[in-house]
């Protein structure tokens, strides 16, 4: 065994911010194990390649900024910016917005107080704590709403990269904001990219996320949401995978007053030999709550999924209403799905249902199809886009919905 | 016009109140108002029981007690040492005390051993018992024409219609007698289903083992009858572990039926048994299981502990179908499940489970498709009262080499009060383009407005429950043969008693 926890992170490096985090993340990656396939968490998604690798932090000096990826990856997008690259703030090719209301900055430029805890329970949480570099600060004041959304990306260049991005944002009562999380790599990338993103979201106030991971190489990607609701506030959260060598994409929502309205969407179409990891937990805490839920992927060549759903309804959260679907098809022998739909119920006065699925292409659409002159691929193609854009449908910028359909369809040859 | 409405309407319920009173469920609710445990009652006989402890003397012991050959007392010492070597698993979703596996006694035996050819010869205060439970021998002999291996703690006393089964070639006996009987097909199944190391509380049934039931139905034959055991723990402070063996020979069939009764205890008993079931090609095997261990009482004292390990492996062609009904234990660890070996078998699992005050269920099954064109149906009802918890956990496993396999699964919630959980933990793992399988699963509360319609019919609030409760079920109760169903609906009515809020 060549790869202990301790050679793993020995070439790390972290910023000098946030002690004490990092003191606790420090004291807890100690502590907590590594992850393998016996931990119910990560039975699927085994990481004992990467902590094998020997990995190296960045600095972010001397930039370059490969041609090949836009800075803007949204073509047509009328957006504020923050761009980083392999987990440094890149100052020149941000657009930040002005507002007496509004405080947006690299987080290594503003002391945050987070109060996440994720890193006291999970290994890769706790890398996270001690070692993050920058990432996004938002936070919008009373009332108000951010007139453009807020794109944020993160660009992974380089062999054996270790990045480690930290988000924070906070939305005051009645706010809302529209943020953008994509994350890029050039091909001959590899390494990790660990992220963190922490979201409070104040009575009556509205967030919105899009998800979108669009990465060459063979990175191990962990991302991962933990997002506060206090009463009355709504959040929305589409998380497309649409490339990436190996992706754990984590979600955690937790409602921390009644009346909150969460919906999150997700599609994730694997080829090759890649794995797509998604794990959301929907905490309902408080009275009438509601929640939707829909994810679907395919599963091409060699490729497999993971799905774990879970949702919680602690005692006396009364009138919860949440749903939760998900749907998978395995296209090609080889492939595989691993889904894991939960449900932990408390509360007696709920309506709370789960449904999943694993099939085909539908025979008899397919055949529809090609009597029609439409020839086997082009079929599939069109049953793939109706099947996936039933999900992208839900995002609420036209520019977004267009990028991540194109990506997908230029990935996967769609008309 | 008035008049003769009110008259209509008099008549009606009266009708209604006269059919009530006929139903065996109502007057049984009557009955048992404010009744605790029923089956909470100890025998008094002379036990031949082993000091408590377990080392590999104690499993020598056992061995030699039961006058066996060398090979089994080698296999269990196998199963020892693998068991040694063991955690406890943790992945259940149950809190409980960790039972003391030293201070159990691994074996009990009622100490007249010998030979008893009738009924007549079985010890009376054993007789007493099984007339309290409503299981009199002669009763079932004469009547449902049922065969009953009844196992008293842990060695069979007696066997009946066994000369029936004879002509037939089937074999029903204890597993003890198999071993020495019945050697070859002892050896040649057991543990091929559920090995010794497949889990901590099947190594354990594996080394310490006491009795159970075997069975084997030869080629070709249907067994004209219901095949029924009932299994009871009598000794305070003996873990029973029972280990059935049910072999279906090519183009068999057999219906099988299993149910239990605890008396009640204070002090929590071990229940680890191993169920493994095979059905050769053709061969179709329905297991039925009733299970009413004692729950413990309203806060949760006493009660048993049902680790249990079913299985069965289905060859070209073969069906497993699994039924249970469980109401009772304190914590219940159970998941029937089928190796769908076979191309074109077929595994079902049926349940119903009931917790009520502080009881805990994780129980479900796993399907693990190999076999070509195999098919698997999961219908789960839990319903959770009181202070319980109730999990549903399953799998459903497709491997690459089962094309066409096709799954459909249905897991069902009922909440009764706000103080109790439902929780559902499904596994699908699929790793075949071919593989169809749905899932779905639903939580809620019993529907208000249906309690309000049979309250407005003159149904009191609690009997408008048991109904609800009992259409709800009924997908399931359905499957059981015709006995069992009976006692099935007995058993939901009394466990929901005083649930009602």
């Amino acid at each position: 065994m060549t790869g202990s926890k301790e050679s793993f992170i020995s070439n790390f490096q972290a910023p000098s911010n946030s002690h004490e985090l990092r003191s606790q993340g420090h004291q807890y990656m100690a502590d907590l194990p590594v992850p393998t396939r016996k931990s119910e968490r990560w039975k699927y998604s085994p990481i004992s390649k990467l902590v094998n690798s020997s990995l190296m932090t960045c600095s972010g000096e001397g930039v370059v900024w490969p041609e090949e990826i836009l800075p803007n990856p949204i073509p047509f997008l009328d957006s504020y910016r923050i761009v980083f690259r392999n987990g440094s703030y890149v100052a020149s090719l941000s657009d930040l917005p002005i507002d007496d209301d509004v405080v947006c900055a690299p987080l290594g430029d503003v002391e945050a107080r987070f109060e996440n805890e994720y890193h006291k329970s999970e290994w890769i949480g706790a890398i996270n704590a001690s070692y993050h570099q920058n990432g996004l600060f938002l936070k919008v004041g009373k009332n108000k709403a951010l007139d453009r959304p807020i794109v944020v990306h993160h660009l992974t260049d380089g062999e054996n990269i270790a990045s480690f991005p930290r988000h924070f944002i906070k939305l005051e009562e009645g706010a809302k904001a529209e943020v953008v999380v994509w994350s890029s790599a050039t091909d001959k990338s590899s390494g990790m990219c660990n992220g963190i993103l922490e979201a409070h979201i104040a009575p009556n106030a509205y967030l919105v996320i899009d998800k979108v991971c669009n990465e060459g190489g063979e990175i191990f990607k962990f991302s991962y949401e933990h997002i506060c609701q206090e009463r009355d506030s709504k959040m929305k959260i589409n998380t497309f995978t649409v490339k990436g060598h190996w992706v754990r994409n984590e979600l955690e929502i937790v409602a921390q007053g009644p009346g909150t309205d969460s919906v999150f969407n997700g599609t994730y179409m694997p080829s090759g030999k890649e794995h797509v990891d998604n794990h959301t937990t929907m905490d309902h805490a408080y009275p009438n709550g509601t929640s939707s839920e829909l994810y679907r992927g395919i599963m091409y060549d060699n490729s497999t999924g993971v799905f774990n759903g879970k949702v919680f309804v602690r005692k006396d959260s009364q009138q919860t209403n949440a749903f939760q679907q998900n749907s998978n098809i395995v296209a090609s022998k080889g492939a595989t799905i691993n889904a894991k739909p939960e449900l932990e119920i408390y509360a007696d006065d709920v309506k709370c249902s789960h449904g999943c699925t694993v099939g085909q292409f539908d025979t008899e659409a397919l055949f529809y199809l090609k009597s029609r002159g439409i020839g086997i691929d082009e079929a599939k193609a069109l049953l793939v886009q109706a099947y996936v854009g039933d999900v992208i449908a839900a995002v609420d910028r036209e520019e977004v919905k267009n990028e991540v359909m194109r990506l997908y369809s230029e990935r996967h040859r769609w008309a | 016009m008035q008049t003769e409405l009110v008259d209509a309407e008099r008549v009606f319920l009266f009708d209604r109140m006269i059919q009530m009173g006929q139903t065996e469920e109502d007057k049984l609710l009557n009955e048992v108002t404010g009744k605790s445990y029923e089956f909470g009652f100890t025998t008094d006989i002379e036990s031949d029981t082993i000091a408590p402890g377990l080392n590999e003397d104690v499993i020598r012991e056992i061995s030699a007690k039961k006058n066996e050959p060398e090979w089994m007392l080698e296999w269990r010492l196998q199963a020892f040492k693998v068991w040694s070597k063991m955690a406890e698993p943790k992945w259940a979703h149950l809190q409980y005390p960790k039972p003391d596996l030293q201070a159990i006694s691994y074996y009990s035996a009622p100490k007249k051993k010998k030979e008893l050819k009738s009924l007549d010869e079985v010890d009376p205060e054993l007789r007493k018992t099984m007339e309290k439970l409503g299981i009199s021998l002669e009763e079932q002999k004469r009547l449902s024409g049922v065969a009953v291996d009844f196992v008293m703690d842990s060695v069979s006393v007696a066997t009946s219609f066994k000369e029936k089964l004879g002509d037939l070639g089937v074999i029903f006996c204890s597993l003890s007698e198999a071993v020495q009987e019945h050697p070859e097909l002892v050896k040649k199944y057991i543990g091929t289903v559920v090995p010794q190391k497949d889990n901590y509380y099947a190594a354990l049934n594996s080394a310490v083992f006491t009795d159970g039931s075997f069975c084997y139905i030869p080629k070709g034959v249907r067994c004209p009858m219901e095949l029924s055991t009932y299994f009871r723990i009598n000794e305070a402070g003996t873990g029973q572990f029972e280990r059935t063996l049910l072999i279906a020979d090519e183009g068999s069939y057999v219906s099988y039926l299993e149910g239990c009764t605890a008396p009640q205890r204070d002090e929590n008993q071990l229940h680890a048994a191993v169920v493994e079931i095979v059905s050769l090609d053709d061969a179709e095997v329905k297991y039925s299981t009733v299970q009413n261990w004692y729950p413990g009482d309203e806060n949760g004292m006493g009660g048993v502990y049902n680790f249990v390990t079913k299985r069965g492996i289905c060859h070209h062609r073969s069906k497993i179908s699994w039924t249970q009904v469980e109401t009772g234990s304190a914590v219940t660890w159970k998941y029937p499940s089928c190796i769908l070996k076979g191309d074109d078998s077929i595994g079902e699992f049926f349940s119903v489970a009931v917790t009520n005050n502080m009881q805990q269920a994780d129980t479900g099954t796993k399907m693990i498709h190999l076999g070509k064109r195999s098919r698997s149906t999961i219908i789960s009802k839990g319903i959770s009262a009181g202070n319980s918890q109730n999990s549903y956990r399953g799998l459903v496993k497709i491997h690459p080499g089962a094309t066409n396999a096709r799954n459909f699964s249905v897991c069902d919630s009922l909440l009764m009060s706000s103080n109790c959980g439902a929780h559902t933990f499904p596994y699908i793992e699929a790793s075949n383009p071919t593989a169809k399988i749905e899932h779905e699963a639903t939580t809620s509360k019993i529907g208000e407005d249906q309690i309000f319609y049979c309250q407005q019919r003159g149904i009191d609030e609690e009997e408008a429950i048991g109904l609800i409760v009992k259409g709800y079920a009924k997908e399931v109760l359905n499957k059981l043969p015709m006995e069992f169903a009976v006692e099935a609906q007995k058993l939901l009515t009394i466990s929901l008693e005083g649930s009602v809020g």
